[in-house]
Order: structure tokens, then C-alpha cells, then sequence
């Protein structure tokens, strides 16, 4: 009798639980889920972009200073990369309402660009980048100034 | 209490299709509040299985043999420990284990993501929800623990072999394993259903998989050293199904970490990556299948059972399921960007991929031969160890030298010239082993010579990798903190280094010899002698046991005591081996006796020594180590998923 009682019990409460975002809103206002809009799926892919060409900067910076990429290779890959990582930074700044949702402000650490790119003209020195650590994958990865 | 413990599981099942019918409509109609319902009918679905698992975990502790389930499995003699263990010890435990691993796992998971992957874990529900309703509906309509009798004075017991530490942790950890897998197949499947095919379910159950990859591994360890140390026939993997079956879907797993990483980084192999998330998923339940259906013949098997054709059918329906998303979705799966060159990081990760997969597949063959033989022949025909093995050399030789070259190799190219420079030092280093190892003696055997040499490749590898990153970094401290995953990874490397150090020198470098052994006569083995100074008995209430006195000598003084026992409860033969650890050699005394004829003192004993074995069950810790530092919780990291995932509106 017990186990009958506390079985119904638990099929009542869980019955509560389910009901429950029905009992608090019985009319709501909105019910949609909370997707997210073509302008925020646009600068999702932005900050993917950005994300994902500065980690490759850094992954290149650690591979160049360790050895496993030479300075060759290095200044060949370096322009494009810093180049897309700057197209995706314009990008999401001319995105007028990114700025007004950022909760954490930071200033870029985009690593300089060189002047003239290494494949646009004669390949400057590599240059030094001010911080190389830490590398990509556990990086901080900037937010984006706000406007 | 079982009509409780039934109650509740009627309830999970009520709550496990509500999630996986509301859950569905909720996100495909756009409707918040229910989808917030049917997550909640999925955290209900944790709370009311494990009021259900309590019920029974209760009736083992108080033996309370009114359960069909508590009088098979235990008995009053059992301590506590096994009585517990005897949870997961029969079949309709077991599968109410996974139900509460599943749900928990997938609360857990759902409830986390909940905010940042609103429209993802809207999917990931029903997903979940359809997968605990299976398992729910085969507790509750075909398999259950909660049948009751009119209890007898005492239970049956718990098989002998099932009383042993390693078997006390070992399926609990195979479960933690398969169910993981569970999270990221649903997240892949979420991410199909909603469209979201990006970056973004892989970044949310990356750890997901990685526990459940290292619960994984882990299992397959402490199961291997219980069959080493309690099955008794000298070895510790046997290429059984069921051992098998846990292996496959750790092999998809690894293929599955590893291009993961070329996803997040250049945005290819999607389609690669759900067919691998899928596989490893499908590859868990099917092992659940070879285990319960009575198809394979394995030691490890459950009494064949109904359940087998639900679970088949469960199988070949996701299946379908998985490979109509992936085909439907496959104009969103397409890669951003290509390979750039074979010498390159992602290069060598996809080499990984394609032998990791070969080796899954090939071995996936193996299980299913004697099935295909039996279906098409008429006659069951098994794949034998050979062919095993050999498969094993030829994928597992190249896979170890890729570790050691994958990690020194830059992202997207890497000139000759550079990994010229990049490897002089390991390959040095590995030459400079095998000359040594030549030199040894350690020559009289190929692949064994070769995996040694690879394995001093790989070490030389992490070493260098080390070296420069801390003089780069400064220390390291910093250099391991601010990349726990890769440098996580290189001591899962490690881990598997030795591990395959132990392999070799456990089967490449072992001695053998098996023969008669009469009273006061000696055999050597190795270096050791052995004498039998005599065959004795004794005998208690619960077992008979008969064993032989070996007084060893040379390398090793001292005396083992291999054994036959004869249990009462349940009535039961089992071998008791004698191992004694060579710590100095770094190798171990395997001794097992048959035959054993107390008059005249005659005795059948074969004796095993096993070089290096011993590196198996470190490999195991040092591989938990890894697997933590690339788990450990990183407050950039938490920072980039939040920034990165957050839903735009406020």
C-alpha cells in the first residue's frame, strides 16, 4: 500500500514538473523559441571567422617560434591569415547592433599588421608578435570593440 | 517496494515518449513553453528511474529475495559491496543501470547547454528522450528487475569471477562509456534536425565525449586486468565479442577526438564527423546486442534472451535514422575549405582517422563473420586470433608511428625541409633504441622490435614537444595550463606508448611452457625454477579448494600456490592462478595448474612469463591523467564558449 501510495506519488509530481512552464505562463506573450535571428546566425559566423583565423595566427606564431614552420612558409601563411582575421574584425564592427550586445569589452590583440603584406611586396622580416601565448586552442579570444 | 520500483518505471517510460513526442513538436513548431515542458518530462525521467534504481539497490542491500533479480543474483553470505555490484551483475540491473546513466548523463547535458544552444538542445530532447523511451519500454514490458516470488530462505549468489574489485568498477565504467556516447550522437543528430550544422554541438559535448571516451578506455583496462588476474588463462584481451564490443566504439571515439579538431580549426570532415559520432554511438548499443542476444558465444555473455531482436531492431532503426539526417542535411555538411598539403597537421589526423576506422571495421568483421557464416552457410565459422593480431600489427605499427609524427607537424603545411629538422632528435632517439634493443637480444622478434622502436619514436616526440613549448612559454606550468587539451592529449599519448609497451613485451617477448609436473620434479622457465613439493587440499562450507606447493628459485625466491577451487554457493569450478610480480625484471610469474592429483602428487602446470605486462595497468592511470588535464574545466575557455554561443538576444 505504501509503494502504491508513494508511486502515485511520484507520477503527481513529475505530472507538476511538466505542467509547470504551462501553470507559471498561461498566456504568454511569446511563446516562440528563443532562435536566433538571420542577423545574429550572420554574426555567429563572424566571430566563427574571427575566432577560428586568430587562433590560426597563434597556432602558426607558436609552430614558426618551435620549429616545426620555417620562415618561409611562415611569411607565406601569415598575410592571408592576418587578412582574414581583419576582414572578419571589419565585418562584425560594421555590424552596427553586435557593439550594443557585447557584455565583456575587450581590446583586440590582433597581432600588427605588416606593412606591405608579405605577399603584396617585399616580404618584411617576421615580425614580432607581442604575444604569442597562449596558444590557440585555450586562447582568450577578444570581443570585439564596441562602436 | 517492487510495485513502487515498477510504478516509477512505468513513469520513465510515460516521461522518456513525452520528452521524445513534445520535445519533437516543440522544436518543430517553434513553441517554448513546450519545450521547456518536455525538458523537464527529460529531468523528470532521471528523478523517477533513480527512485526506481533505489528500490532495487535497497532490495540487494536487505536481500530481499521477494525479487526474482535480488535471489538470482546474491545470496546472505554476500558482503555488501557484492551485493551492490550484483546491480549491474544480471541483465534486467545492467539495463536499468544504463536507463539511469542515460538520462542523468542527458539532464545533465541538456540542463548546462540550456542557454547558450536554445534551438540545438530543443532537438537534442526528443533525441534523448526517444532513446531513454527504448530502454524504459524494454525495463518495463520485457526485461524486468522488479518480477517478484514468494521469497525463498536464500538467494542463488553472485557468479565467483563477478566477486572482484576490478569487476566491482569495471561495467559501472563500460556504462559511464556507451551511455556517454550518447550525448554527443544526440547533439550531432540535434544539430541535423535544427539546421545548426556548425561548430557549435561539437564545442558543447567536446568534454562530453572525452569523459565518455575515457570511462571508456578506463572500463576496458580494469576489465582486462580482471580477466588476468580472475579468468586464468594467461592473458588479459582475448579478441572476444564482447571485449570487442567495448573497443569498437572507443576506436570510433579516438578516430572521432582527433577530426573533431579539424572541424573547429578549417571546417571540413563534417559529414565525416557525424558519420563517426553515429558509428560510435551505433557501435555502443550494438555491443549491448552481442552481449544479450546469445548470438556470439563469449564468456561474457548474458543468458541468451529476448531482449536481443528489441536491441537489433533498435540498432538498424537508428541506423536509418542517423543516415536520412546525414543524407538530407548533406547540402549544409559541406567543407568550407580544402587540405593544403599532405605534409600538414590535419594531414596526418585523417591518415589517424582512416586506420583508426580500418582497424574499428576489421574487427567489426571479425564479430559479425560467425553470424554471416551461420546465416549463409548454414555453419558457424569464428575468426581466431590470428587474424586479429595480425590486423592489429598492420594498422596498429603505422597509427603509433602517427602519433609521434602527427605532433610535430604545423597546421595546414609543414615544408621537408622543417620536419627534416623537426625530427632529427626522435628519430635519433628511436634509432639509437633499436640499435640497443638489437643488441639486447630483442631481435627474435619483428613487430615486437618494431613496436619498441616506435614507441621510443613516439616518446622521443613528446619530449621534444615539451622542451621547446616550455622554453617557449616560459615553463611548464604555463605551457600545460594554457593548452590542457593538447598537452592533455600528449600524455594520453604517453599512456598509449605504454600500454603498447606492454602489448609487445607481453606477447612478442613472453615465455611458455606447459607439461606434467610430478612430486619433487622441476621445470625452468625463463630463469625461474619451479618444484612441486606437493599437492594439498582443504575444504570450508563454501569451497573446496585444491592446489599445489611450487617452491620457486633463480630470479625469483619464493613459493606459489596455484589452485582449482570448487565453490558451493553458486556451485561453480574456478581457477585460481598464482602471479608474482618481478619488479626488478619488470615482469611477472603467470602460474596456472590443472590436473592437480592429491595422492600421487602429479600436476599439470603451465607457467607464463610476461615481460612489461605490468605497464598495461599503469598505462591505465597515466591514461586517466591525460584524459583529466584535457577535461580539467578552463575559466578562457568557459569565457570564448559563453561569448562565442550565447544567443544574440539579451
Amino acid at each position: 500500500m505504501t509503494a502504491i501510495v508513494l508511486g502515485l506519488l511520484l507520477a503527481a509530481g513529475v505530472v507538476v514538473l511538466v505542467a509547470l512552464p504551462f501553470l507559471r505562463e498561461p498566456a504568454p506573450a511569446d511563446d516562440r523559441l528563443d532562435a536566433p535571428t538571420a542577423a545574429d546566425e550572420r554574426r555567429l559566423a563572424l566571430v566563427e571567422e574571427r575566432d577560428r583565423a586568430l587562433a590560426a595566427l597563434k597556432e602558426l606564431e607558436f609552430d614558426h617560434r618551435t620549429g616545426k614552420v620555417d620562415d618561409d612558409d611562415y611569411l607565406a601563411l601569415v598575410g592571408p591569415l592576418r587578412r582574414s582575421a581583419a576582414a572578419a574584425l571589419r565585418a562584425l564592427d560594421a555590424d552596427r547592433s553586435y557593439g550594443a550586445q557585447m557584455t565583456e569589452p575587450e581590446t583586440p590583440d590582433l597581432p600588427p599588421e605588416p606593412a606591405p603584406p608579405p605577399d603584396e611586396g617585399t616580404p618584411p622580416a617576421p615580425p614580432t608578435v607581442p604575444e604569442p601565448y597562449p596558444p590557440p586552442d585555450e586562447a582568450t579570444i577578444p570581443s570585439i570593440p564596441q562602436e | 517496494m517492487a510495485d513502487l520500483g515498477r510504478a516509477a518505471l512505468v513513469v520513465s517510460l510515460g516521461l522518456a515518449v513525452y520528452a521524445a513526442v513534445a520535445g519533437t513538436v516543440a522544436a518543430r513548431d517553434n513553441r517554448r513553453r513546450l519545450a521547456v515542458s518536455a525538458r523537464n518530462a527529460l529531468f523528470c525521467c532521471f528523478g523517477s528511474t533513480a527512485v526506481a534504481s533505489a528500490v532495487l539497490a535497497t532490495a540487494l542491500v536487505r536481500h530481499d529475495f521477494s525479487f526474482v533479480y535480488v535471489a538470482e543474483h546474491t545470496n546472505r553470505a554476500l558482503p555488501t559491496s557484492y551485493s551492490l555490484s550484483a546491480f549491474w551483475g544480471g541483465q534486467e540491473g545492467s539495463l536499468l543501470l544504463w536507463l539511469l546513466v542515460l538520462t542523468g548523463y542527458g539532464a545533465l547535458a541538456v540542463g548546462l547547454n540550456r542557454k547558450v544552444l536554445r534551438e540545438l538542445t530543443a532537438w537534442v530532447v526528443p533525441v534523448l528522450g526517444g532513446t531513454a523511451a527504448f530502454f524504459a519500454f524494454v525495463l518495463v514490458a520485457v526485461s524486468s528487475p522488479f518480477d517478484t516470488q514468494t521469497a525463498p530462505f536464500d538467494g542463488a549468489g553472485l557468479t565467483h569471477s563477478l566477486r572482484n574489485p576490478y569487476m566491482v568498477a569495471h561495467p559501472p565504467m563500460l556504462y559511464l562509456g556507451y551511455v556517454g556516447l550518447s550525448v554527443p550522437f544526440a547533439f550531432a543528430a540535434g544539430a541535423l534536425l535544427s539546421g545548426r550544422t556548425d561548430e557549435r554541438w561539437i564545442v558543447a559535448t567536446r568534454r562530453w565525449t572525452l569523459a565518455a571516451w575515457a570511462f571508456l578506455g578506463f572500463g576496458q583496462l580494469l576489465g582486462a586486468h580482471w580477466a588476468y588476474t580472475e579468468v586464468g588463462w594467461g592473458g588479459y584481451y582475448a579478441w572476444d565479442p564482447v571485449e570487442n564490443a567495448a573497443l569498437m566504439p572507443w576506436l570510433a571515439a579516438t578516430a572521432f577526438l582527433h577530426s573533431v579538431m579539424i572541424q573547429e580549426r578549417k571546417g571540413m570532415l563534417k559529414v565525416w564527423n557525424m558519420v563517426l559520432v553515429a558509428l560510435a554511438f551505433e557501435l555502443s548499443v550494438f555491443g549491448t546486442f552481442l552481449t544479450r542476444s546469445g548470438v556470439v558465444n563469449s564468456i561474457h555473455s548474458f543468458a541468451k534472451s529476448p531482449i536481443g531482436g528489441w536491441f537489433l531492431a533498435f540498432v538498424v532503426i537508428s541506423s536509418l535514422f542517423s543516415l536520412t539526417l546525414i543524407m538530407w542535411r548533406l547540402p549544409l555538411l559541406k567543407a568550407r575549405t580544402k587540405l593544403e598539403s599532405a605534409l600538414s597537421r590535419e594531414a596526418t589526423f585523417l591518415y589517424n582517422n582512416l586506420l583508426l576506422v580500418a582497424l574499428c571495421l576489421t574487427v567489426l568483421w571479425g564479430v559479425l563473420f560467425p553470424i554471416v557464416t551461420q546465416v549463409v552457410k548454414g555453419e558457424t565459422r569464428t575468426i581466431g586470433r590470428p587474424y586479429y593480431d595480425f590486423f592489429l600489427r598492420v594498422f596498429g605499427l603505422p597509427l603509433l608511428l602517427l602519433m609521434g609524427i602527427g605532433p610535430l607537424i604545423a597546421w595546414r603545411k609543414t615544408s621537408a625541409r622543417a620536419l627534416v629538422r623537426t625530427l632529427a632528435w626522435p628519430i635519433a632517439a628511436s634509432v639509437a633504441c633499436g640499435a640497443a634493443l638489437v643488441a639486447a637480444g630483442a631481435g627474435s622478434s619483428r613487430p615486437g622490435l618494431i613496436a619498441y622502436t616506435f614507441c621510443a619514436f613516439v616518446l622521443a616526440t613528446i619530449l621534444v614537444e615539451l622542451v621547446r613549448g616550455t622554453r617557449a612559454a616560459g615553463s611548464l606550468f604555463t605551457l600545460v595550463s594554457r593548452n590542457r587539451r593538447r598537452y592533455g592529449g600528449y600524455v594520453v599519448h604517453a599512456a598509449i606508448v605504454l600500454l603498447a609497451l606492454g602489448i609487445a613485451g607481453s606477447s612478442a617477448y613472453s615465455h611458455t611452457v606447459e607439461r606434467p609436473l610430478r612430486l619433487g620434479q622441476s621445470m625452468t622457465v625463463a630463469g625461474y625454477t619451479l618444484t612441486n613439493e606437493g599437492v594439498h587440499h582443504t575444504v570450508s562450507p563454501s569451497v573446496t579448494r585444491t592446489f599445489v606447493d611450487l617452491r620457486v628459485s633463480g630470479r625469483f625466491n619464493g613459493t606459489v600456490k596455484p589452485a582449482q577451487a570448487e565453490y558451493a554457493i553458486p556451485p561453480e569450478p574456478a581457477q585460481e592462478v598464482s602471479i608474482k610480480t618481478d619488479w626488478s625484471r619488470a615482469q611477472d610469474l603467470y602460474v596456472i595448474a590443472d590436473e592437480l592429483h592429491q595422492k600421487t602428487g602429479l600436476v599439470y602446470v603451465k607457467v607464463l612469463v610476461k615481460p612489461l605486462v605490468n605497464l598495461i595497468w599503469i598505462a591505465g592511470f597515466v591514461f586517466l591523467l591525460g584524459s583529466a588535464v584535457a577535461l580539467w574545466p578552463d575559466a578562457r575557455e568557459q569565457r570564448r564558449l559563453v561569448t562565442r554561443l550565447a544567443p544574440a538576444r539579451a
